[in-house]
């Protein structure tokens, strides 16, 4: 197949040649000159033609061999289609699978930030907000005040740019295009954002510093969202764009795949810095008329940087420090005494930055990879089956003359058959799981397999490939020529370093069932003890969805809108109680203050955070539709308007903490001074709030009639369907205000089980890769099982001739599985155990070494290892002597 | 490997003899293409006819295999030509595939001179 190419050059001067010496020839013959020339050209045919069969031949000879062996391949397998279809169907599951996983790892922890230059980007970090702050955030550690940005974006010699960028809502807003309302992801960014990170723009221009001081009402959208609303228009820029109703013109269309400058997240627009109360950061409601930028001790901007060429992450950091805690104090006055001032850093922003969904994904990476072992075992261990019976075949071939590199190249085109059908339904399988994936985890960025993914399947697959050409071969070269003359099966089956190797491998398999189960299981109770947490109110009935008023301008009139409103929800069939809150509870948000008690601060005790109280404003009957019970005094009523005495409601945990062995009726939270103050007047039982894992905490309700706010969230408990109320409270909305659609309407229990919804989807996923991890081990025990009963036919037949009886047939083979389940289990265990302690952050009231669930996958093994063996031992076992001993 | 031609008393080549014969030719030492092609001709009394194109193509199988060996020379009458040698692989090859043909010759004659078929013209 390799020899040192000859040319065709050489071909065709070798055929000139032999015309010339066959016309030498036929002259000296006799012919003439000519009729001698035209001669020895007739005698050779088309000369043409043979230097075509030249060229051709070892393209052909090599096509042909590959044709021969695919053939033979595929013949193969059509007579042994169980072994087919179960080694492509684990090949599919075990590839597929690990192909999703990586796809989704790929897009959120190793694809790197489409800017220019990513080394040198960085994610600004604090070690927290000062005291006497407000923060606003994902984290604690990831906003900054309005004058902190203006400080370090005076340091160029450090930091070269400062991008703010900052979410207009925490999750979507109301955008309308033309008629129809929508909701989008829009970010608020400063004039460097997209010339700082160095994004392309697909068309038109992106913003500058001066857009940032006018506060431009324009906007650039992403290539995603012009490919999603506007089809692609290119005639897209000029056009309006409302964003919470403020008309906003279209400048440019980011570069495809620049999805914004977070991983999981798919920004759809992006506006400059605004001053409007209406696009105020985090969608806050403003209570004075204005935003970030007039108060310097709220925390809320989320930055990037570029460092300046040369400087490191820890040079910056050193060299700001000084500017930072000045930045920092500013509107605050000098730091209390004892009080650690925040400190700078910077996060490599290179690859995305390892976000909460890092370490369950590495976690699912292992967990899949395990599968995939398993799958990658299986599938040889079957191979060296099927192979070791077709010894006879190899053995008879190269008795027949067949070289060892034919018999080599024959496994292999079989393995690459297998492993190419197998390829192909992995890549569907990891395409519609990657979908499936994304949709659980809540991922909106793009998923499409790219060339990494690609590249790592394909590397899965190469590798499956030899391993498949390889480990049968050795087994079918191992009986030799000689094998052919052998007749018993007794002889040429069973070897016993082969059967050691499976013995081990099919131990190995076992323990790593063992892993997966206890994983699978432990994630599997942290679910089941997430999903029963209680939430301290009824949710069955329970339908919430947001509601951002254009029409009002004051907070009397945001106040009454959301009144009447309330009022015709109310009367709608079918509805039992109507209620709104600021926060909506169960989705992560909420306000958070240092309490006051009677004019007094709480000091802290020897936890940090034991004075904190959080707070909701929230309207009449908030606690009878949630189905909260009052243990004390009474909830807000309608007689509760702005001009009567300003009321609370505290939970149980307040009154304990702050007002102990007192009743808190009567007594003043929220303000300092006299006219501040809020009087309590009713005790709540303890209930979530920002989720279902949260611990309890103080809280104080507000009436909402009192103290006004923006967008509400409307809660409305309901008969029946709950979701079936929405098309009717859409209706009504749209009689108060044309413009207004519901934001995020879904069950209150599906929002507080977004706020577990990661380690729902993460037990959901373990639970579905145990059973794969179960299948697989199942059948590649039977597999393996019955294949080695069936080799020891004879050897079963010679015992029962000799008058062992059925039992003790059954026994000596259960026997042996039984053996291998115990070193399987020795094995697992601690395996088992190592990983638990891995996981132990992703469970929920459930200790890392929990007996029981390591005790049911023990038994969960056994009984798999026992159902596989036992087939093929009450098969051994009804053989009949004679037969068997006939098989010879 | 070869065509047929039914104008003459000429046999087409068997399958796979083509190879013995160039090797067999060779024998009488180094040759080229043309030489063995006449050679063939001559030495069955004009009964084969040789394709040339196949020829060459087996000469090149032959080649590949490493049983022959060329190298560009000269003729006699001063005519550059590609010469084929016979290598000890492709020596060995001819005693074993010789010793075959004979066999089977023989098994061949064996029935056909018992049969009442009375005559067996063989090469």
């Amino acid at each position: 197949m390799f020899w040192r190419k000859r040319t065709t050059e050489d071909f065709a001067e070798e055929i000139k040649s032999h015309l010339e010496l066959e016309a030498d020839d036929l002259k000296r013959e006799g012919s003439s000159e000519d009729e001698a020339r035209w001669k020895a050209r007739r005698e050779f045919g088309s000369v043409r033609a043979a230097q075509e069969r030249f060229y051709l031949k070892d393209r052909w000879e090599w096509l042909d061999k590959m044709w021969r062996d695919v053939r033979f391949g595929l013949r193969g397998l059509r007579q042994s289609p169980g072994f087919a279809v179960t080694a492509i169907l684990t090949l599919a599951l075990g590839m597929g699978a690990n192909t999703a996983v990586f796809s989704v790892m790929n897009a959120v922890l190793l694809r790197s930030l489409p800017v220019n230059d990513p080394q040198s980007v960085v994610y600004v970090k604090t070690s927290g907000a000062p005291n006497r702050s407000n923060q606003t955030g994902d984290d604690w550690n990831t906003s900054f005040s309005y004058p902190v940005y203006e400080a370090l974006r005076q340091q160029k010699d450090v930091l070269s740019e400062v991008m703010i960028y900052v979410p207009l809502s925490i999750d979507k807003v109301a955008v309308r295009i033309g008629a129809q309302p929508e909701e989008a992801e829009g970010d608020m960014v400063s004039g460097t954002f997209f010339s700082g990170l160095g994004v392309r723009l697909e068309r038109g221009r992106g913003f500058t510093a001066q857009d940032e001081k006018d506060h431009a009402a324009i906007t650039v959208i992403s290539h995603n969202f012009w490919t999603r609303e506007f089809s692609r228009d290119p005639g897209v820029l000029g056009k309006t764009m409302y964003v919470k109703g403020v008309p906003l013109t279209i400048v440019g269309v980011a570069a495809d795949g620049f999805e914004g400058a977070e991983p999981g997240h798919s920004t759809d627009f992006w506006i400059p810095l605004q001053n409007r109360v209406e696009l105020n950061v985090w969608g806050s409601s403003s209570d004075d008329g204005t935003t970030y930028l007039q108060q310097p001790k709220w925390w809320c901007l989320k930055m990037l940087a570029r460092l300046a060429p040369g400087v490191s992450r820890e040079q910056a950091a050193a060299r700001l420090q000084g500017t930072f805690r000045t930045a920092t104090y500013v509107g605050l006055g000098a730091p209390m005494a004892g009080e650690t001032p925040p400190v700078l850093s910077f996060d490599e922003a290179k690859s995305f930055p390892s976000s909460d969904s890092a370490r369950p994904l590495r976690i699912l990476m292992a967990m899949v990879g395990l599968v995939l072992l398993i799958a990658l075992t299986n599938v040889v261990m079957l191979l060296m089956a099927r192979n070791s019976t077709r010894q006879r075949e190899f053995s008879l071939r190269l008795a027949l003359g067949a070289r060892r590199g034919e018999l080599l190249r024959q496994l292999l085109t079989e393995s690459l058959l297998l492993v190419t059908v197998g390829g192909t339904l992995a890549w569907g399988f990891a395409e519609f799981a990657t979908r499936t994936l994304a949709r659980w985890a809540n991922i909106n960025s793009s998923l499409a397999p790219d060339r990494t993914v690609l590249l790592f399947t394909l590397g899965i697959l190469v590798f499956a490939a030899v391993l498949f050409g390889l480990a049968p071969f050795r087994v079918a070269i191992a009986g030799g020529a000689e094998l052919v003359l052998k007749t018993s099966a007794a002889t040429s089956g069973t070897d016993a370093g082969k059967t050691r190797v499976g013995k081990i491998v099919v131990a190995l398999q076992m323990a790593l069932c063992v892993v997966l189960l206890v994983g699978g299981g432990l994630l599997i109770r942290t679910m089941r003890n997430l999903q029963n947490i209680p939430l301290g109110m009824r949710t069955e009935g329970l339908v919430v969805f947001g509601v951002n008023p254009q029409s009002v301008h004051s907070e009397a009139e945001q106040v009454a809108f959301f009144q009447e409103l309330m009022r015709r929800l109310r009367v709608l069939p079918g509805v039992e109680g109507v209620t709104v809150m600021g926060n909506r509870i169960g989705s992560g948000w909420s306000s958070n203050n240092t309490a006051v008690v009677d004019g007094k601060k709480v000091e802290p005790t020897s936890d940090e955070n034991s004075n904190v109280a959080r707070s909701n404003n929230v309207s009449t009957d908030f606690f009878h539709t949630l189905g909260v019970p009052i243990l004390i005094g009474r909830e807000f009523t309608d007689a509760d308007t702005a001009t009567s005495q300003k009321v609370a409601v505290v939970n149980e945990l307040f009154a304990q903490r702050f007002l102990p062995n007192q009743s808190p009726l009567g007594h003043y939270v929220g303000g300092m001074s006299k006219d501040q103050n809020i009087m309590i007047i009713g005790v709540a039982k303890n209930n979530k709030y920002t989720g279902m894992t949260e611990d309890p905490i103080p809280m104080i309700w507000y009436d909402s009639a009192q103290t006004g706010g923006g967008a509400m969230h409307v809660e409305m408990r309901v008969q029946g369907d709950p979701l079936a109320i929405l098309p009717a409270a859409q209706k009504v909305i749209s009689q108060l205000d044309p413009n207004v659609p519901l934001t995020q309407p879904m069950l209150q229990r599906a929002q507080f089980e977004k706020s577990i919804a990661q380690q729902l989807m993460f037990a959901r996923l373990s639970e579905c890769f145990g059973v794969l991890a179960v299948v697989l081990v199942a059948t590649g025990l039977y597999g393996t099982l019955a294949y080695r009963v069936n080799m020891r036919t004879a050897e079963i037949g010679v015992r029962m001739a000799v008058g062992a009886r059925r039992g003790q047939v059954v026994w000596m083979i259960l026997k042996d599985s039984l053996l291998l389940t115990a070193v399987g289990v020795v094995m697992g265990v601690p395996l088992a155990m190592l990983v638990a302690r891995a996981l132990t952050s992703s469970l929920y009231g459930i200790k890392p070494f929990d007996g029981m669930s390591y005790l049911l996958a023990v038994v969960g093994v056994a009984v798999v290892a026992l159902a596989a063996s036992a087939v093929p031992a009450g098969r051994a076992a009804s053989v009949d002597p004679l037969t068997a001993l006939r098989t010879e | 490997m070869t065509t047929q031609e039914n104008n003459d008393e000429r046999i087409a080549l068997l399958q796979g003899t083509l190879d013995l014969l160039i090797l067999k030719t060779l024998v009488l030492g180094p040759c080229h293409g043309q030489g063995v092609a006449r050679l063939i001709q001559r030495q069955s009394e004009e009964v084969f006819f040789v394709d040339h194109g196949s020829l060459y193509l087996a000469l090149q199988r032959l080649e590949n295999k490493k049983w022959i060996s060329a190298k560009w020379g000269v003729s006699e009458n001063n005519r550059k030509a590609r010469f084929y040698s016979l290598t000890l692989k492709g020596r060995e090859h001819l005693v074993e595939k010789t010793g075959e043909w004979r066999r089977l010759t023989r098994a061949m004659g064996l029935i056909l001179d018992n049969s009442m078929e009375p005559n067996g013209e063989e090469a």
